[in-house]
């Protein structure tokens, strides 16, 4: 017999794979808060950092530590806490249906979500007790709201009798995502404030209006459910052979559900509120893990979460860079990278899983 | 023990399971068997928990099932239902630590390895489960099921099988059907829907005979397994040998015996 134990040869690989990953986040990082309409020296930006903590290192003139420090870190981090949350909630939404198709964008969760927003922005200032109460919490709440019912409506649409119905599940979906997009253009419609005239940021968009309130609301309602969400990792694991199968090796399967469906949109939803509907990042990364270092879910989670940053800060750096000074919609990106290499993953998935 | 008490289940108007009042002892294997739509797969899944009926009750030790957890029931009772699909691409051994997910252990590396060896999946065990053929899976499967309950434990345990041998050989199937009946020393009771009459006549201590939802009969296998109570059962002639020089029997359905009985209307 082999003396290599299996188990800790696969968990040592999986603590590489994750700190590799991790290290790309931060370079990726890195890299962005150099690039931009206003460059700043990578030297800069180590002494602004460093001098955040106290240390004085190099030189840097106030003006780059202003862009830094108040445009550029927060937008960085508001990219890679969105991303983060996309990915974790398309793995673990499709854990959860058993289906690699399903997506927070796709099952309606996205459209929810941005529905909500757009509601509370322009018929909040009739219920001024409301927005008194909730303060900032507000808008990523209710659009938790919306998400939340969406993605409930559809799975109470989709499953019966403890099976879900894919069919039925993706075409509710397609019902729901068109239903709210029209419901966004009315609302839209309807609202005097010219900033909420821009469809694009509902539909394909935006991290540019990041700010440090909107980086610990992300920390708070998304960092945080990431992190529980993948302690559910053998639970989703068990699911992956039969909802039933889960239950019989000893799976509280109600309970599963319930945490990946409330985290899930809560996560999606906090995040819509704060930068719109961003799609393909929740599809394409758990599939891109899956495909290259297999389904484990003790990896795929985690790795979502990273993978999920590295995309969407990625995306955003590109967003930015491309048509400088101006800024595209960071969906157009993530679609434009998104479907070719979606195509290309599928058209190689047959070689790969025959390695 | 594993006790139904008056479970009766309904679809609508119609009754699935009726009335059945049942034992499985800790050490006993026993066989059900029924003609299809007998009520096996829903008396089954009654069995397991999976659904609770409104009528009568099941009790694992003596404590009915709605009082146990999912992981508390997960420790008395494992279960192999007929086939699994899955649509991620997870390896063999990953499948089969998975009945370990909820079970607190320091030894899964052995107990994985050991139940492999013994349902003999080692050798393809970084194979993907998806390439496997029929057989291999089922195996898989059963290698999954045996770690949950594979550990010795102070109290009783059971292990409900559906059909787990369908996809296999008939070495297989031997094979697996004495695992199963080696585990009877290990204080575990186990109840197997079985297709296969002589599989059932060569390992089972008793059988129950199931039709339209009614348990017919049950008893000592040599008893229940009679030419005049199976044929009532599947409404075909079936022939019982006994063998005396192995003191088994032998169940022989009788084919039918003149051709061209069949008229059709269109060929």
């Amino acid at each position: 017999m082999l003396a290599v134990n299996p188990t800790i040869e696969k968990r040592k690989l999986h603590v590489l794979l994750l700190f590799s990953l991790t290290v790309g986040v931060m370079g990726v990082g890195l890299l962005s808060a150099t690039m931009g309409a206003y460059a700043i020296p990578f030297s800069a930006v180590l002494s602004i950092l460093l001098d955040q903590i106290g240390v004085q290192w190099g030189e840097f003139e106030p003006r780059q530590a202003t862009v830094f420090l108040q445009l550029r870190l927060p937008r960085i981090l508001l990219a890679m806490l969105v991303g983060a949350g996309l990915g974790i909630s398309g793995a673990a939404l499709q854990g959860l249906f058993r289906n690699p198709l399903v997506e927070p964008g796709l099952i309606g969760v996205s459209s929810g979500g941005a529905l909500f927003a757009v509601l509370f922005i322009v018929f909040g200032d009739q219920v001024p007790w409301l927005v008194e109460l909730t303060g900032s919490f507000g808008l990523p709440l209710f659009a938790f709201l919306g998400g939340l019912i969406n993605v409930l409506l559809v799975y109470r649409l989709a499953s019966m009798a403890g099976k879900t119905d894919i069919a039925l599940l993706i075409l509710a979906g397609v019902a729901l995502n068109a239903l709210c997009g029209a419901l966004i253009g009315l609302s839209i419609f309807y609202a005097d404030d010219a900033a909420l005239r821009n469809f694009t940021f509902w539909s394909l968009g935006d991290v540019g209006g990041a700010n440090w309130t909107k980086v610990s609301i992300g920390s708070l309602l998304i960092g945080i459910p990431a992190l529980v969400l993948s302690s559910q990792y053998k639970q989703l694991n068990a699911l992956a052979i039969g909802e039933s199968e889960a239950f019989h090796i000893g799976v509280s399967v109600q309970r599963v559900k319930y945490i990946v469906l409330m985290l899930s949109a809560l996560m999606v939803g906090v995040g819509v509120s704060m930068t719109g509907t961003i799609g393909f990042v929740g599809l394409v990364v758990p599939h891109l893990i899956r495909l290259l270092f297999g389904a484990d879910h003790r990896l795929v989670l985690p790795a979502s979460i990273l993978v999920g940053s590295l995309l969407l800060s990625f995306a955003d750096l590109l967003a930015r860079v491309m048509v400088m000074p101006a800024e595209m919609p960071i969906g157009i990106i993530t679609a434009i990278i998104g479907s070719p290499f979606f195509i290309w993953l599928i058209m190689n998935v047959k070689t790969i899983n025959n390695r | 023990m594993l006790e139904a008490s008056h479970l009766h289940y309904c679809i609508g108007p119609r009754s699935i399971v009726k009335q059945a009042c049942f034992r499985v002892k800790p050490g006993e294997l026993v066989a059900l068997l029924g003609p299809n739509g007998a009520g096996k797969s829903t008396l089954f899944r009654l069995l397991s928990g999976e659904v609770i009926g409104k009528q009568g009750e099941v009790c694992y030790n003596g404590k009915p099932i709605p009082s146990f957890s999912s992981a508390a029931l997960s420790k008395v009772r494992a279960v192999m239902p007929q086939s699994s699909h899955l649509n991620f691409p997870f390896s063999a051994r990953e499948i089969v630590e998975m009945g370990l997910s909820m079970v607190q252990t320091r030894r899964k590396d052995l107990v994985v390895e050991e139940v492999m060896e013994l349902t003999h999946t080692l050798e393809y065990k970084n194979r993907m489960y998806h390439h496997l053929s029929g057989g291999e899976k089922q195996r898989v499967q059963l290698a999954r099921v045996l770690t949950q309950i594979w550990e010795k434990q102070p109290y009783a345990r059971y292990l409900l099988l559906d059909e787990p041998t369908s996809s296999m050989d008939i070495a297989q199937q031997q094979h697996v059907l004495k695992i199963v009946r080696e585990l009877k020393s290990r204080n575990i009771g186990i109840l197997a829907i079985l297709h296969d009459l002589n599989l059932a006549a060569s390992y089972a201590d008793r059988v129950m005979l199931l039709k339209n939802g009614d348990v017919r009969h049950q008893g000592p296998t040599h008893e229940v397994m009679t030419s005049a109570k199976l044929e009532e059962v599947f409404d075909h002639p079936i022939q019982v040998i006994k063998d005396k020089e192995r003191g088994n029997i032998m169940i022989h359905p009788v084919p039918h015996q003149k051709e061209n009985q069949l008229h059709y209307h269109t060929a």
